[in-house]
């Protein structure tokens, strides 16, 4: 089973108690950021969620979508960001080594850095998974009072959406957002406004980011072998060639 | 020695000194003390230019070793040392540069003994180590031929190592086109980020060909350079050769960039006016095509102007185009652009001096550039006078001036840097901001609720939403309200007013010393009153010369620490003993605790049945237990997955 979140944007009144839960859950502390650094979305290595607000009073979510195939842990060099089987994408602070590629990777932005320690961590989302792997539900639906956060089997609430959709089609965009996008991710939203302006794109198409690298990645074996071979074999003709023609001259000098 | 070498190494030593200095605080108080990265630009400058730049630039090595020692042409031969020495001494950069940009430096090693076949930037990690070793490798028979190394142990390294030149450099090619096209495949992953015009299926490949390129235009300013620093014999006929060959392989590098936006159907946003476009333009014009032009035309050629001028497009162009994929076409939010800090130019700019200070003492040391074999170093008249590292006065007084040099310039860098480190300071993270919420009248008439979930015919109201003291918690302000109540608009002041220092308007507890607020609880007059007046202000604002607020002042723990209730009924998080509980947790930990105590005691001056939730919660109770429902862990009220356990109250927060 993988777990996942349904966001119904419609239903979210803006209280934020969700990012109150998530930095008393994750003990993050108050905010602090250096002088002319800013957050981006609201996010910031103390609050792994936000709520960005439209007009309308549209109330939407920001946090970690843990993506189906996770450009960030493709990324990870050390393995430090892992998409365990049950959903959540979590961060082993032991492995990292600070290059930052997953922050650079993602296609929704939402890695965080500690800018100011001298041991910086990435820090984001961890969709709860130790309260998941206690049988508990993630802090922030916990708190939700208007019920605008679920949590479930992903399946069941892609059902559950298209449920709610079908019921009210007036009342949603006809797309569960988080179904496709990237090759799929474990927070999924409904919503009446789009949602675009979450990702880096408007539109982030929906193939998973890994493959991009993958690409490249699986001519690497051609390379060594093709390179090598090709500058042994030019070498090898080149240098027969020349202690032929040495050869011939009678008394040139030997090459090395 | 020369007087314009002499000059030089000053520079670079002074440079070299600024570097130690910044590298201090760097280490001691982190990135973000002395760089200008943020969330929205992880990788600055130390990844664009060291990085990006510095692999790019010590392409030479593998191309003129294929061309010597795979091609055979003998007559490049006096170039080949020094093109390794570059690489190595580039590779070295890079790594070093890295230690100062990956933010847990010490944990380098990781991913040798955790590989991750999935991951770009482990393919560069692995190419960077194993050519680091096979470029040491390469250049060892130049060190071991010194004369220091005569005994018979190096005698019998130096010939294996020379056997296995072949295979050597045939590994540092493989490595060297693996490793240039990684760089550009590091980008792949990107492709909502990285701009159109430089995002391509095919990066790696621009990456790799114009890396040749590059590679080929380094080796011939590096010999320019040390003609005019070192006195150096120059090859005219083998320099523009080597132009010649560069110019073709940039040719290749126009078509297939160009090409290839032909085929993504990109190439009309190359010409449509933007910013990029122009960029684009430009940078392609200035790092590929001109030079390539230039280099085509023989008298241009063969002139050592001419060459100069190219190749030093040529190497700063490739940059430029380096610095673009990773900072300029990379995009961020609005308004949050990045421009490096000075800090972050001068770890660049030290690592480039101690590079070429390092590349100095070779060429000075060893035979570096072998124009005869086997001539000895010490034959070699003219750079063997002075020492480059030597901070002992020589008997002209002069090397000391490299370490005169050094310290003023890590002296001169101290005012600069921000030795103390950065204080990073509270800020809201969302200023206030308006929403819909509903006015609901409370019982005893006088004030009103607000809430943002409203029932029934009730019409919302736009109020702001505070979180004045910027501890995650917010509360919703009615503004109209205020104002009316106050007086209209002639009562902007009673709020407004700047009376102190760093006050933006008046904070509610002034005027609400007893509402819902986390300061409420503490009466100012109070304490001061029982601290002896104006002489007992230092007992919580410790700092005299501090302004006196409520981020300076000392924790009320500090002095009331006995108060707080360990086993309340409901516990405040630690978090919020800091300055002031607030009223809510004042009252469930602190006054509840001991008067339910005291209750026992004397009962007529106690409330009766004070730790009971209703005593208070009776006011339009089910709103009080429906806004704490989210703090009482276990509650029935979760829709979907898993049932939590068993109700368990007293887990507030």
């Amino acid at each position: 089973m993988s777990v996942a979140i349904l966001i119904d944007v419609t239903k979210c009144v803006g209280c934020e108690e969700c990012v109150l839960a998530c930095k008393e859950e994750n003990d993050l502390g108050p905010d602090r950021l250096r002088p002319g650094q800013q957050a981006v979305d609201g996010l910031s290595a103390t609050r792994y969620s936000t709520i960005l607000r439209y007009p309308d009073d549209h109330f939407v979510r920001q946090q970690c979508r843990h993506c189906l195939e996770p450009a960030c842990v493709s990324a990870c060099l050390v393995g430090a960001m892992r998409k365990t089987p049950e959903g959540p994408v979590v961060y082993d602070s032991d492995l990292c080594m600070g290059c930052r590629y997953c922050l650079v990777a993602c296609p929704y932005g939402i890695p965080r850095y500690e800018w100011d320690e001298a041991a910086p961590l990435v820090r984001k989302c961890t969709l709860c998974s130790h309260r998941i792997e206690e049988g508990r539900v993630p802090a922030c639906v916990e708190a939700c009072p208007e019920d605008a956060l679920l949590f479930g089997d992903r399946a069941a609430l892609l059902s559950e959406a298209r449920r709610r959709i079908a019921e009210n089609p007036g009342s949603y965009l006809d797309h569960v957002y988080g179904e496709k996008e990237v090759g799929g991710t474990s927070v999924l939203y409904l919503s009446d406004i789009s949602l675009g302006f979450l990702g880096w794109a408007e539109n982030l198409g929906e193939g998973g980011l890994p493959h991009l690298t993958h690409a490249a990645l699986k001519k690497v074996p051609g390379i060594v072998l093709g390179m090598g071979s090709l500058m042994g074999g030019i070498y090898w003709v080149i240098n027969r060639r020349m202690k032929l023609a040495a050869r011939s001259a009678e008394g040139g000098q030997g090459h090395e | 020695m020369s007087n314009r070498l002499r000059a030089l190494k000053t520079v670079l030593w002074g440079l070299v000194g600024v570097l130690v200095s910044v590298s201090v605080v760097r280490f001691v108080h982190g990135l973000g003390a002395v760089t200008n990265l943020s969330d929205a630009a992880p990788w600055g400058l130390w990844i664009g230019f060291d990085v990006m730049s510095g692999v790019a630039l010590a392409a030479g090595g593998f191309v003129l070793a294929g061309i010597v020692y795979i091609f055979g042409l003998e007559r490049y031969r006096p170039f080949v040392r020094a093109a390794i020495l570059t690489a190595l001494l580039g590779y070295a950069a890079v790594a070093v540069g890295l230690i100062y940009d990956l933010g847990l430096p010490w944990r380098i090693w990781h991913p040798m003994v955790n590989w991750q076949y999935h991951s770009v930037l482990f393919e560069v990690a692995a190419c960077v180590m194993l050519y680091l070793t096979v470029l040491t490798l390469e250049f060892l028979p130049v060190v071991l031929e010194h004369r220091f190394f005569q005994g018979a142990f190096f005698r019998k390294v130096l010939k294996a190592l020379k056997k296995v030149t072949i295979p050597l450099v045939i590994a540092g090619i493989v490595l060297s086109t693996l490793h240039q096209s990684s760089l550009g495949s590091l980008f792949l992953i990107t492709p909502f980020r990285l701009h159109p015009l430089w995002y391509s299926p095919i990066i790696y490949v621009l990456f790799f060909i114009s890396a040749v390129g590059l590679g080929l235009m380094t080796v011939v300013l590096e010999s320019l350079f040390s003609n005019y620093f070192l006195d150096h014999k120059l090859h005219g006929r083998e320099i523009s050769g080597l132009g010649l060959a560069a110019s073709v392989v940039l040719w290749v590098y126009v078509a297939l960039r160009v090409g290839d936006l032909l085929v993504r159907g990109v190439l009309p946003s190359a010409l449509d006016g933007s910013w990029q476009s122009g960029l684009f333009v430009a940078e392609l014009a200035f790092s590929a095509v001109i030079p390539a032009v230039l280099m085509l035309l023989k008298p241009i050629r063969q002139s050592i102007a001419g060459v100069g001028v190219a190749a030093s497009m040529v190497v700063l162009g490739m940059i430029w185009h380096r610095l673009d994929v990773s900072i300029v076409a990379f995009a961020r939010p609005e308004g949050m652009g990045y421009l490096p800090s000075w800090e972050e130019f001068a770890v660049s700019f030290g690592i480039v001096a101690g590079g070429i200070l390092v590349f100095l003492f070779f060429v000075e040391n060893l035979n570096v550039f072998d124009d005869v074999r086997g001539h000895p170093p010490e034959e070699d008249p003219g750079f063997q006078a002075e020492a480059t590292v030597s901070f002992l006065p020589g008997p002209l007084g002069f090397p000391r001036r490299y370490s005169v040099a050094a310290l003023s310039g890590g002296i001169l860098a101290l005012p600069f840097l921000p030795v103390g480190g950065v204080q990073p300071t509270p800020s809201p993270v969302q200023g206030p901001r308006s929403v819909a919420a509903y006015v609901s009248p409370a019982s005893n008439g006088e004030t009103r609720g607000l809430a943002l979930v409203g029932s029934g015919d009730l019409l919302p109201i736009r109020v702001l939403m505070l979180d004045a003291n910027r501890d995650g918690d917010v509360v919703l302000f009615d503004h109209d309200d205020h104002a009316a109540r106050l007086g209209g608009e002639q009562s902007c002041e009673t709020c407004h007013h700047l009376t102190k220092p760093l006050d933006k308007n008046t904070s509610c507890f002034e005027c609400h010393t007893d509402m819902y607020e986390p300061r409420s609880v503490f009466d100012h007059d109070v304490h001061a009153a029982q601290l002896g007046g104006s002489e007992g202000c230092v007992q919580c604002h410790g700092e005299g010369s501090e302004v006196k607020s409520y981020e300076t002042v000392t924790e009320c723990s500090e002095c009331h620490r006995n108060e707080i209730s360990t086993r309340a009924f409901i516990n405040p998080p630690e978090a919020r003993w800091g300055n002031a509980v607030g009223y809510m947790d004042a009252m469930h930990s602190l006054c509840v605790e001991c008067h339910t105590r005291e209750a026992l005691t004397a009962p007529a001056h106690n409330p009766e049945n004070l730790n009971q939730c209703m005593t208070c919660h009776d006011v339009d109770w089910r709103e009080d237990v429906r806004r704490l429902m989210p703090h009482l862990a276990g509650m029935e009220r979760v829709t979907a997955g898993p049932r939590p356990a068993a109700a368990q109250l007293g887990a507030g927060g």
